[in-house]
């Protein structure tokens, strides 16, 4: 392959990395917009939406590639395990808030972060515990379907990937500027106290907030599945840090921040997992979180919510 | 749960209570000195001693941890980093895995006995083989530990506490994966194989374990020997004081630079330790022994035993480590014989070891939902207060039996003690002060009034350097202060109380006036640990430095000093900000609203107070709404609106300035006021 076609087909590699990212770096700043928590918990309720879309797909008879499927059909079973794995997930996403952390909510210090660490072991563990330490085969029904430009393939399952990470992002930011419910979220992020007595319902807004990321994770997690054709228990901490390098590279709190900076973390992994070394791959993400961090604390584009310390 | 649990160890720890704590504390600590040297010859089984040494290898990391996160309150979820390297530099010095040519450069080396000279494998040349004592690794990987505490530790000092948490974690994880891909150095991820064991005078430990747990036991003493002096030392409340507040620990002298790397570089020392005693334990290393579940074990430990509490930390380190290779082990065994008795075939399957990271987790959850505080709290709860104690003696008339030596001693001379010019401040496109110009003579008390919002409060976190000016000067006994940082502003003599009060809430009263000393105390990290008679002599004039400070106040916070500042009363708080400033020794004191929230009669006693401070020659700089107040104290009044100075001058002079009276009721009061007049007349 030429230079170019390295290039081409690795940017196709990470947009479609890129996409997952991004919904799991959507769950992170939609939290930290209003809760200012870094939730440790929503690596794991991404690893959890994997393995529920494999029962999903599973429980169509799908397994390994062998069965491909066409036309309704297969509409059909990627619209089920779609939804049944966002369901799950966001309920997970709030059932974690309401148990663990909405009795913290008003405790200063690090306790939140803490107790979202323990909850991430405990899915984290459950899992390990139950289905195994072994990778699962993830069953793959998309048709072959390829295209070559010059020496590069893009082929019919990555399409699809950004499709439904497009879709699902355009219907969050609608919902988000749009909705009552979004606007009062916008809201809660600027000034939860002020928010509450202009009579939004804190608690409620902070639920959604939760739902929305888990729900999304939970389709990140479906993506991942998708794309590397396995998943395993470990999968969540790796690919949450980078969502999470990305929710920060976006600017955390900033929505569409948080896209842009999930493609641009997936089309950094992909072109030095080309160019450099797969190994060192964490190393040069972690090294970006480190740099943003400290020399850009707000992001290429700004945070939106302000600093409430 | 909880109740029973305090009332079932109250029942047994009552027949001690007649004991002097001291003494208690004392036979406890021989106890436990007494049970862990004989530990081994009780157990007679070198399974169960290697257990114990390991718990004990844990106890020094949660010790380390509980540096950085306990005392100074940094959430660190990389700390395993720092066990890695210590580990591998111990591992690389005595391994063969680093082989380079033999050349003269290494016979120094050769004679102090670092090196060893061996033949080449291939060849006929000879190679150097590293062999660094275990004794030596100790110190070595200790100082390389903390000086990559300091180096991590630097980017994130400007961030915020969960920005913090999650560099260090990204450190944590660098770390691992350098060492599994720099394989020429570590071996990769094959690990280090053949690292030496520690020989003492000739005698190599080799793998029996009890040599090995009087090492470790040695090593937690040492620690927690170490952790407990620098947490009562002036070291110690310097961390507690940024754990507490930062911008009320920079106010106050703390410089959080130092003190931030300080707390990484020997939690960081302590960890890099234990991984020197830990390979040598093992005689391999690899990558997987210090990744992300190694520094969330650690943390584990601390948040079960109670954050910030020494003796706790090592009790939750001990305990997780023998749970994990004891109790599990023993639980799992009774529930198959529990199986066999009412023969159901998957109780006895069960293996409880491998569900220890899901216990982890469910700690974690627990600990913070329902005992913060953790097993043994860091701090211990207080006696509360008699009735005589707690009634108040009003003192009026300030006082005239003080001489509070060493505490203002200004003439009034007419120079300047602070001397603002043209100072102005804009944020984004506010502007909050406007070429201001202030004048304080020395020995004077000087008011500034305004309405809210005018930049009161913002003039004095200019001068105390919190916020940074855009243009002028500010000269301090014609020094001029302004751009150095807020803690050297302290240390020349400027303390200062804020508005909304910045306490350290969860330290005691006397903390708090020792926190206010921290830029005139000099005990250092050492002096702090080994506590020699200058030191104990100096801390010992402090705390007296403090009650004679608190003494100002009548008996308000003398019965005081041991409680907890985050329970006292709003005018007590408000207090002992006052003592906490004027403990530092200041040549002139801000008090920003100092009687806010007071009743008529605490501000008429606080106003002859202040007015006594003033008598000792101490220069006063005040913010003030209660007008009467500044009457009777002002020497000098200036009136700020909208960041500039639209009025000064004695107190008299100023009430009756007509801008004033705009400013303060505008201009249809004043107009109404003017027509009231005519009315009169008419």
């Amino acid at each position: 392959m030429t230079v170019f076609d390295l290039l081409l087909q690795q940017t196709i590699n990470g947009l479609s990395l890129g996409a997952m990212y991004a919904l799991l770096a959507l769950g992170f700043t939609l939290v930290y917009g209003i809760l200012e928590l870094i939730n440790f918990s929503h690596f794991n309720v991404f690893m959890i939406g994997s393995f529920i879309s494999l029962f999903v797909l599973q429980g169509f008879g799908l397994s390994g590639q062998e069965v491909i499927l066409t036309g309704l059909p297969l509409v059909g079973v990627l619209l089920a395990a779609f939804l049944v794995t966002m369901a799950f997930c966001g309920g997970l996403g709030i059932v974690i808030e309401r148990v663990t952390l909405r009795p913290l909510r008003n405790v200063k210090g690090p306790a939140a972060m803490i107790t979202s660490i323990g909850v991430s072991y405990i899915l984290f563990n459950v899992i390990l515990l139950t289905v195994g330490a072994d990778s699962k085969n993830f069953p793959n029904p998309l048709p072959a379907i390829r295209w070559h430009i010059g020496e590069a393939t893009l082929d019919f399952r990555v399409l699809l990937i950004w499709a439904v990470a497009l879709l699902l992002m355009a219907i969050l930011y609608v919902f988000v500027q749009r909705s009552r419910i979004g606007k009062a979220m916008r809201a809660t992020a600027q000034d939860p106290e002020a928010a509450r007595m202009m009579g939004v319902e804190v608690d409620k807004v902070i639920m959604m907030a939760f739902f929305l990321g888990s729900a999304l994770a939970g389709a990140g997690g479906l993506i991942f599945g998708l794309y590397y054709n396995f998943t395993s228990f470990i999968i969540g901490f790796t690919a949450g840090l980078r969502a999470f390098t990305a929710a920060v590279l976006g600017g955390i709190g900033n929505v569409p921040g948080a896209m842009v900076g999930g493609v641009l973390i997936g089309l950094i992994e992909a072109m030095s997992g080309q160019f450099i070394a797969t190994a060192w791959t964490d190393v040069i993400i972690f090294s970006i979180l480190v740099l943003v961090l400290v020399f850009k604390p707000a992001g290429l584009f700004g945070r939106i919510a302000p600093n409430k310390s | 749960m909880n109740a029973t649990a305090a009332a079932a160890v109250s029942v047994l720890v009552r027949p001690f209570a007649r004991i002097p704590e001291v003494q208690r504390r004392r036979t406890l600590l021989v106890l436990l000195t007494a049970i862990a040297l004989v530990m081994p010859i009780l157990l007679d089984n070198d399974a169960n001693t290697d257990s114990l040494a390991n718990a004990a290898a844990y106890a020094t990391l949660a010790l380390g941890l509980n540096i950085v996160v306990g005392f100074a309150g940094l959430l660190d979820l990389g700390y395993a980093a720092f066990f890695a390297i210590g580990a591998y530099t111990y591992g690389i010095l005595t391994a063969f895995q680093l082989q380079p040519e033999w050349s003269s450069f290494w016979e120094p080396f050769h004679f102090l006995g670092l090196v060893a000279r061996m033949p080449a494998e291939t060849g006929d040349g000879s190679v150097v083989h590293f062999t660094l004592s275990f004794w030596l690794g100790l110190p070595l990987a200790a100082g390389l530990a903390a000086f990559f505490g300091v180096l991590f530790g630097f980017p994130t000092l400007r961030l915020r506490g969960d920005y913090l948490a999650i560099v260090t974690l990204g450190f944590g994880e660098i770390v691992p994966i350098v060492v599994r891909n720099w394989s020429d150095l570590t071996n990769g991820a094959a690990g280090l194989n053949g690292v030496a064991a520690p020989r003492l005078f000739g005698w190599s430990f080799g793998v029996d374990a009890v040599p090995y747990y009087y090492v470790a036991i040695a090593m937690v003493a040492l620690l927690i020997f170490i952790s407990i002096r620098l947490r009562d030392s002036r070291i110690g409340r310097a961390w507690m004081a940024i754990r507490e507040d930062e911008i009320a620990a920079g106010a106050m002298g703390v410089d959080r630079t130092k003190f931030k790397l300080l707390a990484f570089a020997i939690g960081a020392a302590f960890g890099g330790m234990t991984g020197v005693f830990y390979v040598a334990k093992l005689q391999t290393a690899t990558p997987e022994m210090f990744g992300f579940p190694v520094s969330v074990m650690i943390l584990v430990m601390i948040v079960f035993g109670g954050i910030g509490s020494v003796w706790g930390v090592v009790l939750g380190a001990f305990i997780l480590q023998l749970l994990q290779s004891w109790w599990l082990q023993d639980l799992s065994e009774w529930l198959h014989a529990l199986g066999r008795l009412v023969d159901n075939a998957w109780l006895q399957r069960i293996d409880l070891v491998p569900s220890i990271e899901l216990i982890f987790g469910f700690i974690l959850v627990g600990m913070m939902l329902f005992r913060r505080q953790g097993l043994i709290p860091a701090t211990r709860p207080q006696a509360a207060l008699s009735i005589e104690q707690q009634h108040a003696e009003i003192r009026r008339g300030g006082f005239s039996d003080l001489k509070l030596q060493g505490l203002g001693g200004d003439v009034r001379t007419g120079e300047a003690a602070l001397d603002i010019q043209d100072i102005t401040v804009k944020f984004g496109g506010l502007t909050a002060l406007n070429k201001v110009e202030l004048m304080v003579p020395k020995g004077s008390v000087v008011a500034v009034i305004g309405p809210n919002g005018s930049g009161k409060s913002t003039l004095f976190n200019v001068i105390t350097g919190l916020v940074e000016a855009e243009e002028g000067s500010i000269r301090f006994h014609g020094e001029e202060i302004k751009g150095l940082p807020d803690y050297q502003i302290l240390a020349k003599g400027i303390a200062r109380t804020f508005q909304n009060l910045r306490l350290f809430p969860n330290l005691t009263v006397m903390e708090n006036a020792l926190i206010g000393q921290h830029a005139r105390l000099k005990t250092g990290t050492l002096a702090a640990i080994l506590r020699p008679p200058g030191t104990r002599e100096e801390e010992m004039r402090a705390r007296e430095w403090a009650m004679e400070i608190f003494s100002i106040f009548g008996n308000r916070l003398t019965p005081r000093t041991g409680q907890m500042v985050a329970g006292l009363s709003y005018a007590n708080r408000r207090r002992i900000e006052i003592a906490r400033a004027l403990a530092s020794r200041p040549r002139i004191l801000l008090l920003d609203e100092p009687t806010a929230g007071m009743n008529p009669a605490e501000t008429l006693e606080l106003a002859e107070q202040i007015k006594s401070l003033n008598g000792l020659g101490l220069t006063v700089l005040l913010i003030e709404h209660k007008l009467d107040v500044v009457t009777t104290l002002a020497d000098t009044v200036y009136v700020l609106d909208h960041g500039e100075v639209i009025a000064h001058g004695k107190p008299d002079e100023v009430r009756r300035n007509e801008e004033v009276l705009r400013a303060y009721l505008g201009r249809n009061a004043q107009a109404s006021l003017a027509g009231m007049g005519t009315a009169n007349v008419a």
